[in-house]
């Protein structure tokens, strides 16, 4: 047979794969493009074919032709206002809850980190350790928080009291309960930590004698403020505003609890309700958010990448002096203290309350009974279920999935930012390396919910992509970035030589990187297999779209009980998953120093 | 112009002692160094004088004014203090420009624009930065950000300048001429300069008076040249001078009231003191500068010759010498055969006696 390639090209192929990192980002580049640009692909097709069902009925083709339809009821569609309640109104509330949520937090965050970094504040140690509690915690936990705490007969379709109402005897206008308001709040208070922790690295890092240099020459201290600190962390707060805007724009839990009841809608929680059928107009709706969160994030690379090098050689500006707050000093500490008691141990405490009352809106000691924890075959439970949770055959298979769950797409995430790690940085600067580099961070730009529909698209076209394979592969794409910055930044802090000094002695690849490069840096590599861990343990919307039933994870069947209103099975279930999130990622922090929130945000 | 007068100032990091017990005087138009190895409590001094570390006990007076007393509960904060401050990374505001950088401390004084203007003008001319008004710190070199360091610190005229190691991002050569300029700028502003650093050579050269600091204690106050001959005690006489000084194990005889007998690396000489001998302990460091041991064509001291490096304008010779290796400095590039024999003699009345065990300066004078 003739070989296709002359000799010297041969040699030269040969070489080339003769570097493991050559092979791995071959390998990468080719897998990645699969699993990331492939599915875009079949996802804009399905905007364009017609599907079974009521679509296929609706355009009297058959399923699989090719239609515009799903485009034209989705941007053009004046009948009954039809475009407009589908796509424009939901893409309006979707970008003013994104802003308004981004500018609480970073108002917030910002100012609780500027308060930890430049000031003597009291009780420091305890709010930054408690500050970030909510966002270790799953999204929706402030959501339903507010919910089960506010809700009342008079707003929405309220059909019992919240705590608010039955025991203050407060009935909270429906704008405060459901809707723009409360969503803004609460995805803005879920990612203030975030805020916090970019701006607060930002203003840590800063050389504190910018500051200094400052006050020798006679600047006040708002001037400071103003003129110094702020332009210099202007690029944080810029980026910190875009990452919180196109997270919470993808959101998809807050909304549906607190946006829902009273059909107010959002990009996401119109495409869940669209997708099943009308998959064509979903999928749209995917693709929208995709193009919003790719283009954001896409700005913030650029905001970050071209502004201008504000790294400054670091003295030894360890030590900078402290403002004093003085008499305004208690007042704060204790007025924070109290709201991130509110923020992060009320919605506990209030889940525990509310999952051993027996009738809705009775706060009274007679009403209330373990039963719904480890109570066994009692009718009177009624909701689905007749054993508390703990002791519930269901609840315990669905425990045991989601971990099962979570630990193969650690395995696999992680495994994989490692190899790209070593393959990305063995070949800096090359194109190919690049390549590999951006195609594993692609994932991250995705929202979690349109990323779970284009694997739902994809499903439709691959026979063995369903249950529990569909999930883990479309959890190992997704929490990929986490792994891959880990796997990135663990090889850049180790030189060549090392790997070097082996490769002399004739030690070979794999050897290499089990006895010498991953014993090294074992904390980060670990951080890339943990990090995916604790984020799949409390992922609902990346899954919503793909479990076979609502049973099958501990998310998502939360979400089915709290849509049937079984509230204490699903206070319950709630306190439960946050206690093994907040478990999971404390034993986590423990063994490796890595935590969620030090992760690349999300 | 004026005076510093630091009195018992003592700074602790928890247990950690910075600074102890530091007592003071900075005169009025001096070039004060603070110098010492790293982690001696230099910088942590110089902060706690502009008021942007606060001591945790004592008293600083800054031109009559006390601006820090612990026991009196007075602490005037730096923008009051009327200092100027030179970081040593320079520590400028990204986000302006040369111009603004240098305006930025008028701004704060509330000049008018045009006095402002003239100010800075007058600035970049002296540390010839002129074409750089416009650009970015990030867009200079570091010679070039450290003049538009000087020119923000001297702008607003401060009559005490306080340098915190402001060469040492630079390269060897810029050093140089940066070192020069600071020179002249201590003439020509007629202010009061105190600077840390860690080098010796940068202490020689530019202080008027040196204070040398280990581990958060003075070791010695004095001018440079004073300190370079007379160390008071081992640790100065080994921080000073590069290559360091020879210390030989001797012993001791007293002979009369200003001399002794001293045996050292198998040679028996007499040491004749400039001062009367008070008490004499027996084991002693003979301590002699490189520079004082010199090789002669013939004398009653062999040594044999361990390595030669010769720099072009000085010659370090390393030799045995009675089971010590000791140095010495010749002038002139000489290339000495390895293991070649050549005669020394000692020089001058620079020859110091340390005690073994307190490490103290005893007497200086000379050996016959």
């Amino acid at each position: 047979m003739q070989n296709p390639f002359s000799a010297k090209q041969r040699a030269k192929l040969r070489a080339f794969f003769s570097k493991p990192a050559n092979v791995i980002l071959v390998v990468f580049c080719v897998l990645l493009c699969m699993l990331t640009l492939y599915p875009l692909i079949v996802l804009f097709l399905e905007t364009i074919t017609v599907h079974a069902g009521k679509e296929a009925r609706a355009v009297k083709l058959t399923a699989g032709d090719f239609t515009l339809y799903s485009l034209e009821r989705i941007f053009a569609t004046a009948k009954n206002q039809y475009s407009k309640l589908t796509f424009y109104e939901p893409l309006f509330n979707t970008l003013a809850v994104a802003v308004t949520a981004s500018l609480i937090s970073i108002v917030f965050g910002g100012s609780v980190a500027w308060l930890i970094t430049r000031t003597n504040l009291k009780f420091k140690k305890f709010i930054s350790t408690v500050f970030v509690f909510p966002y270790i915690m799953p999204a929706w936990t402030l959501a339903t928080w507010w919910q089960t705490f506010f809700k009342n007969v008079n707003a929405g379709a309220g059909t019992s009291n919240g705590i608010m109402a039955a025991v203050f005897g407060v009935n909270m206008p429906e704008w405060f309960v459901y809707g723009f308001f409360p969503i803004s709040m609460v995805l803005g208070l879920h990612y203030a930590p975030f805020a916090y922790i970019l701006i607060g690295g930002i203003l840590r890092n800063m050389d504190a004698n910018l500051e200094e240099a400052a006050t020798i020459l006679k600047t006040s201290r708002v001037r400071i403020l103003w003129r110094i600190t702020l332009p210099i962390v202007r690029p944080a707060l810029l980026s910190t505003f875009l990452l919180v805007f196109a997270s919470s724009m993808s959101a998809y839990s807050v909304p549906v609890f607190l946006g829902s009841p009273v059909r107010y809608y959002v990009l996401s929680t119109k495409m869940m309700s669209l997708i099943n059928n009308y998959p064509g107009q979903g999928y749209i709706i995917a693709g929208v958010m995709i193009i919003f969160g790719v283009a954001i994030l896409a700005l913030n690379q650029y905001v970050t990448g071209s502004r201008k090098s504000y790294t400054t050689v670091t003295g030894k500006a360890a030590q900078i002096s402290l403002i004093n707050l003085r008499k305004a000093n208690l007042p704060i500490a204790i007025g924070l203290t109290v709201l991130l008691v509110l923020v992060a141990v009320v919605p506990l405490l209030t889940f525990a309350l509310e999952s051993v009352i027996i009738k809705a809106g009775d706060y009274s000691l007679s009403n209330m009974t373990l039963d719904f924890w480890i109570g066994r075959n009692l009718t009177y439970l009624d909701q689905g279920d007749s054993t508390g949770i703990l002791l519930s055959a269901k609840v315990i298979k669905a425990l045991g999935f989601s971990l099962l769950l979570a630990l193969t797409c650690s395995f696999f995430a992680g495994t994989c930012g490692v190899l790209v790690g070593y393959g990305v940085v063995k070949r800096r600067g090359s194109k190919l390396a690049t390549i590999v580099n951006n195609l594993s961070f692609f994932p991250y730009l995705m929202p979690s919910l349109a990323f779970g529909a284009i694997y739902l698209a994809l499903s439709t076209r691959v026979p063995f992509l369903h249950g529990f394979t569909v999930l883990a592969l479309v959890g190992s794409v997704k929490y990929l970035p986490f792994a891959s910055r880990s796997g990135i930044n663990a090889m850049l802090q180790l030189s060549g030589e090392i790997e070097e000094a082996a490769v002399i002695v004739g030690v070979p690849w794999p050897k290499r990187m089990l006895r010498i490069l991953f014993p090294i840096q074992k904390s980060s590599f670990l951080s890339g297999y943990l990090l995916p861990m604790v984020s799949c343990m409390r992922e609902l919307s990346l899954f919503v779209l793909l479990v076979p039933t609502s049973n099958t994870l501990l998310t998502t069947m939360l979400m089915q009980y709290s849509e049937k209103g079984w509230a204490q099975f699903g206070n319950a279930i709630n306190l439960l998953i946050i206690i093994v999130v907040l478990l999971v990622n404390g034993i986590v922090n423990k063994l490796t120093g890595a935590s969620i929130d030090k992760g690349v945000g999300g | 112009m004026p005076e510093i007068i630091l009195k018992n100032v003592t700074k602790r990091f928890d247990k950690f002692v910075a600074v102890d017990n530091l007592n003071l005087t900075i005169p009025s138009n001096s070039f004060i160094t603070l110098l010492g190895p790293s982690g001696c409590g230099k910088t942590t001094t110089l902060r706690m004088i502009a008021g942007l570390e606060t001591p945790t006990e004592g008293e600083i007076i800054i031109d009559g004014v006390t601006v820090f007393s612990s026991e009196k509960g007075i602490n005037i904060p730096p923008n009051k203090r009327d200092v100027g401050f030179l970081f040593q990374n320079y520590a400028l505001w990204p986000h302006m420009t040369v111009y603004q950088n240098i305006a930025f401390g008028l701004e704060n004084l509330k000049w008018d624009k045009k006095r402002i203007r003239a100010r800075v003008d007058e600035l970049l001319a002296m540390l010839k930065i002129e074409e750089f008004e416009h650009r970015y710190p990030s867009e200079l070199s570091g010679g070039q950000q450290q003049r538009v360091a000087i020119a923000r610190t001297l702008a607003p005229n401060p009559k005490v300048l306080f340098m915190d190691e402001p060469l040492s991002n630079l390269d060897a050569k810029l050093r140089t001429e940066m070192r020069t300029e600071l020179k002249r700028l201590h003439v020509d502003t007629d202010s009061t300069f105190v600077y840390v650093t860690h080098d010796q050579l940068e202490a020689m050269t530019l202080s008027t008076k040196v204070c040398l600091m280990e581990k958060g204690l003075l070791q010695q106050y004095a001018a440079p040249l004073d300190m370079y001959l007379r160390p008071a005690n081992l640790f100065v006489a080994d921080f000073m001078g590069s290559p360091t000084m020879n210390f030989l194990p001797a012993k001791t005889k007293k002979t009369g009231e200003t001399s002794c007998e001293l045996s050292f690396c198998g040679l028996t000489r007499t040491f004749t003191a400039g001062k009367p001998l008070a008490s004499l302990p027996e084991n002693v460091v003979l301590g002699i500068r490189p520079e004082f041991i010199s090789i002669v064509s013939d004398s009653s001291i062999p040594a044999s010759v361990y390595s030669t490096l010769p720099a072009g304008m000085e010659t370090t010779v390393k030799l045995k010498l009675g089971g010590e290796i000791i140095t010495s400095v010749v002038f002139g590039g000489i290339d000495f055969p390895v293991d070649s024999t050549v005669y020394l003699a000692f020089k001058g009345s620079d020859m110091l006696l340390y005690d073994a065990q307190s490490k103290k300066l005893i007497a200086d004078g000379e050996i016959k």
